[in-house]
């Protein structure tokens, strides 16, 4: 993708952002009090402000980046296999959602050793039994500074809970 | 309380070993962060900022403060050696410090590189302390409106961390002004983008959204593309610098230290704008002009002091006026808020024994980077040769510990990780990330003394413009904007 690409394609996509907010988002999602006498008082100003002001903003990236596209440069570094990327991405996704979910259930300290050694690997580590041994001792050090020094309470789970 | 009186005060409260201990590790985390490529000040100091909460607010700003400084330092190492910046305000040191690599002066040029950013440190540091009590009293008669007209023109800063474009920059800040909006209605206390639920009441968590922001991205794009950082360290060499070299770049450095003096102050200019004016303005008035670029020792000093002048007054605004200088500041700003304390005006009457323990502290700070700047030195290559993808799982789990130590609240977690997707995006599509964030802070500042102005004048707009200091900060937002448009267009002009 272009430079100007991009910009055309942000431009559309804070136009859409900005008609969604006018016409959907504040009118729904952001409620204000009957008896506000002056709009400018009002908790919608803001909001509404902001959405027209991102309307423009499109309007003015789409403005400035139509036009002959002399330059097809791509803007970001190739990479050799940009569907193993994807899927790499979507991967890391899952990764976050899972550790998101098992914060609680199994604590936070299991749960952040299993995403040390699952990110380590999904980024093909050439170092996994370094990787491993950093798995369990970051998380372990982490939980001993914050959970003793600075007496944080860090989720334990329900399953096994460390001193 | 005197001066005398608040300098014991400061003293009183720093003149103590843990509050050295602090300075001393957050230069040392600071070095370190910023001479690992892909780690940078800005998210060393976002990583170190949860382990300050335990601390006393005196010490965790300190140590805040110390990877700072060491941070934009730091840079200069892969900067020099890899030729690769470890911060964006080391990108200037690159033009002549890694030629000097390269022919095997790199010794010579870190220590070059060293020297410069301790003699700026000082400089910058004094400014600090001559200009910022000046600026908040003088600040202490702002009312609503001239706060909203001094917000106003701090959000044109937006315009100096917007890089190649400024609209995507704007379009970047208004997305932080959006996401600030959400939680409850500052004076009517109604629901906005709450979706009903209590977690999003209080708004998004500040920490969350600049480490999501910052440093989740980088995992993220270390996923995308596992081998793209692979790079080549250059050998120290034997040379050393001399104080002959220090004597003959002394002036360059001074006035590379006074460049990033002014450009500091002024809020959203940031260090590599000012590296950049160093070294262009040192090649100008250099006898050896034509070495510029090919490997000038010179070229590396102005660099370095330019962009470590910008250090201290940075602070000059924040803790003045409560306006973030740069990025880093922002960031810093929070550790402020999390120990309770507010900056602007009223710390220089409410907690005038921090404002001069942290003086103090940074007058230390630039002898203590000295030390462990000179080890560091020696002593980067092993923590060079980290591999990079054990460093990124390691900050993914930091990350998860800090933003959940913020609030003990796993909900933060899962804000960070939306906000890495969406820093990832817009790192893709060339969004900066610095609008945002400056947004994201001055945002709710912004509206919250608009609606109070409106209040207090029943709804009339003239009171925007009630007095000497509004008009003023009102004309440089004017003055702003048009040199910004007429930047601009020049620009949009040449690009044809």
């Amino acid at each position: 993708m272009s430079i100007r690409t991009i910009q055309v394609h942000l431009g559309i996509g804070a136009c859409l952002v900005a008609l969604f907010l006018i016409l959907y988002g504040i009118p729904n999602w952001v409620s204000s009090p009957s008896n506000v006498r002056k709009i400018i008082l009002s908790p919608l100003f803001w909001p509404y402000t902001i959405a027209g002001l991102t309307g423009l903003v499109g309007l003015g990236l789409i403005v400035f980046g139509r036009g002959p596209d002399d330059d097809d440069t791509p803007v970001n570094d190739p990479i050799e296999d940009p569907g193993a990327g994807m899927m790499r991405l979507a991967a890391m996704a899952v990764l976050m959602m899972v550790t998101f979910w098992a914060m609680p259930r199994i604590g936070m300290v299991w749960a952040s050793m299993g995403a040390f050694a699952a990110l380590a690997f999904l980024v093909r580590t050439r170092h996994p039994k370094i990787a491993l041994t950093c798995a369990v001792l970051v998380p372990l050090v982490l939980y001993a500074f914050f959970a003793h020094v600075a007496s944080v309470a860090i989720p334990q789970g329900n399953y096994v809970r460390l001193p | 309380m005197s001066l005398l009186d608040s300098i014991m005060a400061g003293f009183a409260l720093v003149g103590n070993f843990n509050a050295f201990l602090s300075l001393a590790i957050g230069i040392v985390i600071g070095v370190i962060g910023g001479a690992i490529p892909g780690i940078s000040a800005t998210m060393a100091v976002a990583l170190a900022l949860p382990f300050t909460f335990p601390m006393q607010p005196i010490n965790g700003i300190l140590l805040l403060l110390g990877v700072y400084k060491g941070g934009i330092f730091g840079g200069s190492i892969p900067a020099i050696l890899i030729k690769t910046p470890g911060t964006p305000a080391s990108s200037a040191t690159i033009l002549d410090g890694h030629p000097m690599a390269e022919r095997g002066e790199a010794g010579r040029a870190l220590g070059m590189a060293l020297w410069a950013s301790c003699t700026a440190d000082i400089i910058s540091n004094l400014s600090l302390i001559l200009f910022a009590g000046w600026l908040a009293s003088f600040a202490l008669n702002f009312g609503p409106p001239e706060f909203f007209a001094l917000m106003l023109f701090s959000l044109t800063i937006i315009a100096g961390v917007s890089g190649d474009s400024l609209l995507r920059g704007a379009l970047s800040a208004l997305l932080g002004l959006l996401l600030a909006t959400i939680g409850l209605d500052l004076v009517y206390g109604t629901n906005r983008f709450t979706f009903g639920d209590p977690s999003l009441m209080g708004g998004l968590n500040f920490i969350a959204v600049l480490i999501g922001l910052f440093a989740i991205p980088e995992v993220i794009n270390m996923v995308w593309h596992p081998t793209g950082h692979i790079g080549k360290v250059q050998s120290l060499g034997s040379k050393w610098v001399t104080f002959a070299d220090y004597k003959r770049c002394f002036r360059s450095i001074v006035r590379g230290s006074f460049i990033g003096v002014f450009l500091g102050s002024i809020p959203g200019i940031g260090a590599a704008p000012a590296a950049f004016l160093s070294y262009s303005e040192a090649r100008r008035k250099s006898p050896n002009k034509a070495n510029f670029g090919k490997g000038e020792i010179e070229g590396v000093a102005a660099s370095e002091a330019g962009n470590n002048g910008v250090a201290g007054a940075t602070l000059i605004p924040l803790l003045a006026l409560g306006v973030p200088g740069d990025v880093i500041t922002a960031i810093i700003i929070g550790a402020f808020m999390v120990h309770g304390l507010q900056p602007g005006p009223m710390m220089f009457v409410m907690n005038v024994d921090i404002i001069y323990g942290l003086f103090i502290g940074l007058i230390f700070s630039s002898g203590l980077l000295l030390i462990v700047g000179s080890l560091a030195i020696r002593g980067f290559r092993p923590v060079a040769d980290i591999p990079k993808r054990i460093l990124m799982p390691c900050v993914l789990v930091l990350c998860i510990y800090g933003v959940f130590a913020v609030n003990n609240n796993i909900f933060d977690v899962g804000v960070m990780f939306v906000m890495g997707w969406v820093g990832f995006v817009m790192s893709r599509y060339h969004i900066p990330a610095a609008p945002f964030l400056i947004a994201f802070i001055l945002g709710p500042l912004l509206e919250d003394n608009f609606r109070q102005a409106m209040l207090m004048s029943g709804g009339s707009p003239e009171i925007l413009l009630r007095g000497p200091i509004t008009w003023f900060f009102w004309a440089l937002t004017v003055i702003t904007v048009v040199a910004i448009s007429r930047g601009t267009l020049n620009k949009a002009r040449e690009a044809g």
